[in-house]
């Protein structure tokens, strides 16, 4: 096995919570020190001796259920669990006397006596607690035998499509039900009936498909039997080596051991040792990875004259020269500016930083973008300004910390799962949660919470919301004077000061705007300006609105004015939607921006670049995604690379964008599918999985993660290889032969990476930028003493509506968002078994809405909008605000983009996909966008096919 | 008026729209606005938004059109670089 640092060990029960209090103990003579309230389990551990155990785990609670843990203390009667005894000084243990040896072993023999003996056919031969067990405890005889009553017939529940419960094997340690609860916070398993009958039962004795099990996959890693078991090992067998690694899919980032049977991926099992997600994960980063060796993964370069020939498959070094003449022959004619890159925020930091580099340094120019454009971008603008830095303050544990929790417009439980985990975890411990979404997300529902309060307000009116809880605190005296005079630039603030106070930002003022009640507004912020710890957590609720910008230094204004910045419990969160969006921004693939966010007239850093390069870089700004189509539109625009992006899925107003795409004289797209965007290409260069190569991903609490190569690229290049074909082909020489050297250019430019290397990651296994001389080991916690601005820098909010309103003809107001199984535009989890779970698109409204339309659940509604017309099948449900429609976009067919329009925040044209005012009708056909959406896809589909090579016969030997 | 040019006017527009509270006047308000489109915009985009006050203007509002004439468009002069590039 291949370790990256202490190999995962299991230590039998969590550790206490922090204390100053040191207890002394013996454990079979070896004196060991320990924190108070330390088990004697853990203790024994710590001290390098591992008593047999079943029912405990160190993430777990302990439980005290098998007994098998039993040790003798002197002094004590009789043989207590050392998991649920705790430490005292000057104890003395023995773990392995013989009264203690023959306990055990009875223990087992009860165990067996009602287990199948099928160990050599067991999907979890070599990999099963309760074998080593036996053999620990020197388990040799079993006197009872199956004629009594046993459970060996039990059925199998095969419901869910990544594993089985097979309860003929469960030993009843209830470790998976204590999973469900305290490690994923789901409350989908219980322990039903008593003694002998007791039995796991998922739900109300459904099928786990049926219950509230959310396919997190806890259970299944905790159970120490067969009993829960992933089928890729039931057809596979048993993995025999693993990598560490770090998830694909969204910003929490969490790690991985990829657990290998040779190049094959057996299972993902979420690395313990994981600083973002210490051991769990959701149903995509565990079980979504059949992705990577789908049928329809591009296998070959193809390239073709225009989009309605049919592909033609090339070598590496044809497509390559073939997008290399291409856009040289545009820029002869249409000059430097008219053509560009999109960089990817699912690749990794290496591949961006090269494509922005390609862009600068060989196309010449800064027309380079990513699609951090249509989420995050107000999030780069906005902290930047107030706060210095564009990126998030906290680490994900620093929630451990916060009372008082505000989650605005964001909905961790589907979109940022594991993170959600612990939010619900610090909500059991008592922390307050203040909602801000215009639905009753399902943070809401978090069993055994304490206070809870939703603020719902109507899409468009965040603004109004966040200045009407500012005027609250100010005018309320709960702001924390003492750090604003200390941290904060004193004129703005005085400004901002006479600003908010106007009775026009008061919650009463701002009532008939926001549609929320001026004394639940009051009482939010009273709670969050009282609380000794506040954290505010949000999304693209707040981000993907005409003023983005505007709430994102809303939102900093009020943790300043409370003093909620700079240590832990508190914070700024965004909470970034990619895996590597933070990466993507970092790594200067916005146009006015080089890497580290230096702008591209500041004539040093520039410098920098440019002599490092060896090339001049431009001192102007390039064109944004939307700008880019325009200039398409209009004729200036004629050749684009892009990387790892959908952009014709993902970005608003699709007839526009696929008009602009249309328009292109050269697209050369680099996927591992046939995209949307692929279809209107001219270059098709396949991509690799994350599971084919080296490089890093940079998560939403600033924490770069190594991603580490399992198996060789399908189509025989890592995605940076191409860029650097790409750039060598164009004239620019680009030399590297791994990416760590890549990291290490970026070390040298990038004042905010300077002490990243690979060996450094290796050592540590992650490091939260800014990382350099003066905090050699990164910073967990940003702004502790002061802000890269110097002093924190209050703005002035205005409340500017929105101009995309309802009306009549357009009464209600669609608001998109994701859900948890499936990932952005469905690229990958479409081709998963997560299917299962979003097979389609719906359109979700109030009952309200519905039966003034006669709408039921499941009719096809036709939605309209300014921008255009699309069908989907209608969801009646009540968590949605009467007025207010909201649809997801991980199906290409379904047109949700064909609806959301141009409308964009005003500082960074992010689009405004939280805000379209649209009609809803009942139809009975799909409308003519999904007509023709269809049979161009069959074209496409067509072309390819014709295009593709036999796949290559694999050699032997 | 093609539509690259009606969006950056009513780009231009909102951007003066959400800077104006931030200013104590026009003036001052327009300086904003003109940073902010010195900072953000692309060449082509300024030269289009200069050209457009230039020769009607019509659709901007006021501040705006006070901002666009201190928009300066930065240079790059030495291009012979990329020319020499090209030439392969
Ligand atoms: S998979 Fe996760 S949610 Fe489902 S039962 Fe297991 S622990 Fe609970
Ligand atoms: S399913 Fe596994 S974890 Fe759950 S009670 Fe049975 S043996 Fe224990
Ligand atoms: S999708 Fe996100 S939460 Fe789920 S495993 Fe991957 S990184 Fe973790
Ligand atoms: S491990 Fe202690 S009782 Fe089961």
């Amino acid at each position: 096995m291949l370790h990256y640092h202490e190999p995962d060990r299991d230590y039998g029960t969590p550790a206490p919570a922090a204390t100053a209090n040191t207890v002394s103990l013996v454990v079979d003579a070896v004196a060991v020190s320990v924190p108070e309230g330390t088990s004697v389990l853990r203790a024994a551990a710590l001290a390098g001796i591992n008593i047999p155990k079943l029912c405990a785990s160190d993430n777990l609670e302990a439980f005290g259920s098998c007994r098998l843990c039993a040790v003798q203390i002197e002094g004590k009667r009789g043989y207590p669990a050392s998991c649920t005894t705790p430490v005292e000084d000057g104890m003395q243990v023995s773990t392995q006397t013989e009264p203690v040896a023959r306990l055990r072993r009875n223990i087992m023999e009860l165990y067996i006596s009602d287990h199948p003996l099928d160990c050599l056919t067991c999907p979890a031969n070599g990999d099963c607690e309760l074998q080593d067990m036996a053999g620990v405890v020197g388990l040799r005889e079993v006197r009872y035998g199956f004629e009594g009553a046993n459970h060996l017939q039990a059925e199998k529940d095969e419901s869910n499509p990544y594993f089985t419960f097979d309860s003929s094997k469960c030993i009843v340690c209830s470790r998976c039900v204590r999973a469900c609860e305290e490690v994923q916070g789901t409350f989908a398993l219980t322990i039903d009936g008593r003694g002998f009958d007791s039995k796991v039962a998922a739900g109300d004795n459904e099928s786990f498909m049926d219950s509230e099990c959310v396919s997190c996959g806890a259970c299944v890693q905790t159970c120490p039997t067969a009993t829960l078991m992933e089928k890729s090992v039931i057809d596979a067998g048993q993995p025999e080596h693993s990598v560490v690694t770090t998830c694909a899919y969204c910003g929490v980032g969490c790690s991985f051991e990829a657990q290998m049977q040779g190049d094959q991926v057996v299972r993902m099992v979420p690395y313990k040792g994981g600083a973002a997600n210490h051991g769990h994960s959701c149903v995509k980063g565990r079980f979504a990875f059949g992705y990577a060796t789908h049928r329809d993964r591009l296998r070959t370069p193809m390239i073709r004259e225009a989009i309605d020939q049919p592909w033609q498959a090339v070598s590496w070094e044809e497509a390559i020269a073939f997008a290399a003449d291409r856009l040289r022959a545009i820029q002869q004619r249409h000059g430097r500016e008219s053509i560009g890159g999109i960089t990817s925020s699912r690749c990794t930091n290496e591949e961006t930083y090269l494509v922005q580099k390609l862009v600068r340094a060989a196309f010449g120019n800064n027309n380079t973008d990513t699609c951090a454009r249509v989420c995050h971008s107000p999030t780069g603008y906005g902290l930047k300004a107030t706060l210095g830095e564009s990126a998030g303050t906290q680490t994900f544990d620093s929630v451990m910390q916060a009372d008082v929790i505000v989650v605005i417009g964001a909905n961790p439980t589907d979109a940022h799962p594991v993170f959600a985990s612990q939010l619900r975890r610090r909500l059991r411990q008592g922390a307050e949660l203040i909602v801000i979404d215009p639905r009753r997300i399902d943070l809401l529902h978090t069993p055994h919470r304490h206070k809870a309060l939703h603020l719902p307000l109507r899409p468009g009116t965040n603004v109004a919301m966040i200045n009407a809880l500012a005027h609250v605190v100010v005018n309320e005296g709960l702001e924390d004077s003492a750090f604003i005079a200390s941290r904060c630039e004193t004129e703005a603030y005085q400004r901002w000061r006479a600003f908010i106070s106007e009775p026009c930002h008061s919650p009463e003022a701002l009532e008939s705007a926001t549609g929320v009640a001026a004394d639940a507004v009051r009482e939010a912020a009273r709670a969050y300006g009282r609380a000794r710890n506040g954290a505010i957590y949000y999304g693209l609720g707040v981000t993907e609105h005409s003023q983005g910008s505007t709430m994102v230094m809303g939102i900093a204004n009020l943790a300043l004015a409370t003093g909620n910045i700079g240590r832990e419990g508190v914070g700024v969160n965004p909470l970034r939607g990619q895996n590597n969006v933070q990466g993507s921004c970092d790594m200067g693939s916005f146009p006015h921006e080089l890497p580290g966010y230096q702008h591209v007239s500041d004539a040093t850093a520039r410098g920098r670049f440019e002599a490092d390069w060896g090339v001049k870089i431009d001192d102007e700004p390039g064109l944004r995604i939307p700008n880019m189509f325009d200039a398409a539109i209009s004729g200036s625009f004629k050749g684009l690379y892009v990387q790892g992006e959908d952009i014709a899925q993902s970005d608003p107003n699709t007839s526009h964008v696929e008009a602009a795409l249309g328009a292109l004289e050269c697209l050369i797209v680099q996927d591992i599918f046939l995209n949307e965007t692929a279809k209107y290409a001219h270059v098709l260069l396949p991509g690799s999985t994350f599971l084919e190569k080296n490089g890093t991903f940079t998560n939403a609490e600033r924490r770069i993660n190594r991603v580490r190569k399992v198996m060789a690229p399908l189509a025989g290049k890592e995605d940076w290889e191409v860029t650097v074909d790409l750039a060598n082909a164009l004239g620019y020489p680009m030399d590297y032969s791994h990416p760590a050297e890549i990291m290490d250019e970026i070390a040298r430019l990038t004042p905010s990476f300077a002490g990243v290397s690979y060996a450094k990651l290796d050592n540590l296994g992650s490091i939260q930028w800014p990382c350099n001389d003066a905090y050699p080991e990164g910073m967990p916690i940003m702004h502790e003493r002061e802000f890269p601005i110097g002093l924190g820098k209050f703005a002035i909010t205005e409340y500017v509506a929105t101009s995309e309103r309802t009306n009549r003809k357009y009464p209600l107001l669609l608001t998109t968002g994701r859900i948890l199984s499936q990932y952005n535009v469905g690229a990958q989890t479409r081709r998963t078994a997560n299917q299962t779970w979003h097979d389609e698109d719906v359109i979700e409204l109030h009952p309200h809405d519905a039966e003034t339309r006669g709408v039921k659940d499941g009719d096809w509604l036709g939605i309209s909008s300014r921008a255009g017309h699309t069908v989907l099948r209608a969801r009646v449900n009540d968590r949605m605000l009467p007025g207010v429609v909201y649809t997801t976009f991980h199906h290409p067919g379904s047109g949700a983009n064909v609806i959301t329009t141009d409308s964009s925040d005003w500082a960074t044209n992010c689009p405004e996909y939280k805000v379209t005012a649209v009609q809803v009708e009942k139809v009975s056909q799909p409308s003519s966008w999904q007509q023709k959406f269809k049979a161009f896809d069959r074209q496409q589909t067509t072309l390819l096919q014709k295009g593709r090579r036999p796949a290559p016969e694999v050699s032997e030997g | 008026m093609n539509g690259e040019l009606q969006h950056l006017i009513a780009m231009a527009n909102q951007i003066a729209a959400n800077l104006r509270p931030a200013a104590a006047d026009d003036a001052a308000a327009a300086e904003l606005v003109a940073k902010h489109i010195r900072l953000f915009w692309a060449r082509s985009m300024k030269a289009q938004i200069i050209d457009y006050v230039q020769t009607d203007g019509t659709e901007l509002n006021q501040v705006v059109k006070l901002a666009v004439v201190r928009v300066g468009i930065g240079s790059l002069t030495d291009l012979t670089n990329l020319e020499a590039t090209c030439q392969k």
